[in-house]
């Protein structure tokens, strides 16, 4: 299953802000000694920053670093936002299917940015991904979010300029195999709700959630990344670059051909991830086709019929003669990991995880749910723009398995270490 | 292409502000034929009613800030087509684009080869379209009146006596005033909820259909934040779109 998850984390690896963690080996290293007097971890990334003197407050992923704007700006009098000549590119993080992604500076307030470079085609002009990627997140701001901060116009050429975060949900798991800490999945979990909440209210879907989508900070913050990759009216199996898009976050009314969905397809997509943190494993890992995804969806809640799904029968893709009897099954007997946990664990996955869109939980209502009760709950009232780490007592916990640390635990989160700066 | 003239050259008035005036009209008139142009090239490239009314918003955003001296209108909307294809993912191909725009422009005429002024034009909508993306500055989805409208149909439908709603094409005016709407710049200046309900309002009247007296007026059951002077002013607007058209045949 590692194999499976590396293996389509690169298959998947469309777009940027991926890049190694070559950190981390080094840091678990270091922090084994004192605590705090000793080079940290989360250091690493800051450390080109302190060379130019800049000092750099929390994460990141935080835009101003927590100080005021004119402050920061005295740092390169004459340079403004929007142009080129304000960011120095760093590394090159990835490639995708219309852009470039760099690791860059920006000269104006020393910040890592990435820096997402839109390849123009001559005869198609800006790509229709990348205007509306642009047009949604210019008005989105949430600490959820991945955050926008600039667009380079050029003659020719168009870079977007966005917060850079360090990882992804997909390497993090890939660090972390055999399932995550159950109070990290919990606040991670939170988080994506929390960003989803958001983005539903302003009538807006994500329609691509992935793991390699949702982007971790080093403190552990989630943020939805990758907006407009996928198309609004019919959700692509293929990109334009023929790269094969994966079907196993998909909800069924979906794979069956319906084209009205709305805000339970990216609940779907959530609850599939939910279970993937749990269980460290894709909750539904289709192979090749539709018809096998739909089957190993009805494998666990059993081949829907009118009763149990009003409606079901009209989609275009619903033939029942073709997939194989199922009944339903007990969420705790398919993924083990939810009989090892209380029963609301699986109570919320079952309610994001239902056939009919219409019955599934909205992440509104998800955030309400039990599960989150131990949660300290100012959690429940942030302004949209505040991370849920500013919240006193939210920190992740140590994962049991690291596998840049093997044999050894690393240390709880870094979070305390951020009154350094 | 040889895109036609637009009407910049305005004989110019004696008096300083009538020649402002008059120069206004005649950029009224050219944005008038310049959607005139999006909306019958739209429907001969098979666009959706929501795309058209993109193109149509995109380029009166455009002109909201920028001087009709400066840039071409009709490139400027052919860019706004191609750009409103891709924001409202009805794709549309630059070469088809192009075409229909030339037979538009000059009637009867062949189609345009394929040399280097058709490999240009191409390249000068592309270039536009980016041109508008950077003025709008990527803030090119909007909130359409139309789904208001259709709510509002509903349940106007609901309130109303059946015999006096299927006499009247109440629905097919309202939707025809709402479309032309877009002619003028009035989709920039007032929000999707108050033009939705002008154009309901306006149709009503037509008719002489009356909606059953309540404790409120119904057009404030349905939006609370619109007002009757604002109901007039966009009616006022719509009506002068009118008298424009006889003026610009």
């Amino acid at each position: 299953m590692q194999n499976l998850r590396q293996a389509a984390t690169e298959a998947f690896h469309r777009l940027g802000l991926k890049q190694r963690h070559l950190g981390y080996e080094e840091l678990s290293d270091l922090e084994d000694t004192t605590y705090s007097s000793e080079p940290q971890p989360h250091w690493f990334h800051t450390l080109q920053v302190r060379r130019l003197r800049v000092q750099r407050s929390r994460s990141n992923s935080d835009p101003l670093g927590g100080k005021s704007f004119e402050q920061e700006f005295q740092w390169k009098t004459g340079l403004q936002f929007g142009t080129a000549t304000s960011y120095l590119n760093l590394e090159k993080l990835g490639e995708g299917a219309y852009a470039t992604v760099y690791k860059g500076i920006s000269r104006i307030n020393g910040h890592l940015v990435a820096l997402k470079v839109i390849r123009m085609k001559t005869e198609e002009g800006v790509p229709f991904t990348a205007i509306r990627e642009a047009s949604l997140l210019k008005g989105l701001k949430h600490a959820n979010i991945v955050l926008l901060h600039d667009i380079i116009h050029t003659r020719e050429s168009l870079t977007f300029v966005f917060e850079y975060v360090q990882t992804d949900l997909a390497q993090y798991m890939t660090q972390h195999p055999g399932g995550l800490h159950s109070h990290n999945v919990r606040i991670f979990m939170f988080q994506l709700l929390r960003g989803l909440s958001y983005i539903h209210g302003r009538r807006i879907l994500h329609r691509d959630l992935k793991p390699q989508n949702l982007l971790i900070s080093y403190l552990g913050e989630l943020k939805l990344a990758d907006f407009g990759l996928a198309r609004s009216k019919s959700i692509p199996s293929q990109t334009y670059s023929s790269e094969v898009v994966t079907l196993w976050y998909r909800p069924p009314d979906v794979l069956l051909g319906s084209t009205d969905y709305s805000t339970a397809l990216d609940i779907w997509g959530a609850g599939c991830i939910f279970i993937e943190m749990l269980q460290g494993a894709p909750a539904f890992p289709g192979v090749t086709d539709v018809f096998e995804q739909l089957q190993k969806i009805w494998a666990v809640l059993g081949v829907p019929t009118e009763e149990t799904w009003p409606g079901v029968s009209e989609l275009p893709n619903f033939k029942p003669e073709w997939f194989l009897p199922c009944e339903p099954q007990l969420f705790r007997n398919v993924w083990k990991r939810l009989g090892q946990l209380p029963y609301k664990t699986e109570d919320l996955a079952v309610q994001m995880l239902r056939a009919a869109p219409r019955d599934r939980i909205s992440a509104q209502d998800a955030l309400q749910h039990a599960y989150f009760n131990t949660l300290p709950p100012p959690l429940m009232h942030l302004r949209d723009t505040v991370s849920v780490f500013k919240v006193p007592g939210v920190r992740l916990e140590a994962e049991a398995r690291d596998i840049f640390s093997p044999g050894r635990r690393v240390r709880p989160s870094l979070t305390p270490l951020t009154k350094c700066w | 292409m040889e895109v036609e003239p637009c009407e910049n050259a305005v004989p110019t008035n004696t008096n300083p502000c009538e020649a402002s005036e008059s120069s206004s009209n005649a950029d009224n008139k050219t944005h008038f034929r310049v959607c005139r142009f999006i909306m019958e090239t739209g429907v001969k490239l098979g666009m959706h009613s929501v795309p058209v009314a993109t193109a149509c918003a995109l380029y009166h955003r455009f002109f909201q800030s920028a001087n009709l001296r400066v840039y071409e209108p009709y490139l400027v909307a052919m860019s706004a087509m191609y750009l409103a294809g891709k924001v409202e993912e009805q794709h549309l191909r630059t070469r088809d684009i192009i075409n229909v725009c030339h037979r538009y422009l000059h009637r009867g005429s062949e189609p345009l080869e394929l040399d280097s002024q058709f490999w240009e034009l191409r390249d000068s909508i592309v270039q536009c379209e980016l041109l508008i993306l950077r003025r709008l500055n990527f803030h090119v989805s909007f909130q359409y009146p139309h789904k208001y409208l259709l709510h509002y149909l509903l349940s106007l439908k609901a309130l109303l006596n059946r015999h006096a709603w299927a006499r009247t094409p109440i629905c097919e005016t309202a939707w025809a005033l709402l479309k032309d709407s877009y002619h003028s710049p009035l989709c920039v200046r007032h929000p999707p909820q108050h033009l939705a309900l002008a154009v309901l309002y306006l149709a009503l009247h037509s008719y002489g259909v009356e909606v059953p007296a309540g404790a409120v007026e119904w057009w404030q059951v349905f939006c609370e934040d619109i007002t009757n002077s604002d109901i007039e002013s966009i009616i006022c607007e719509l009506l002068q779109l009118y008298d424009m058209e006889a003026k610009c045949t």
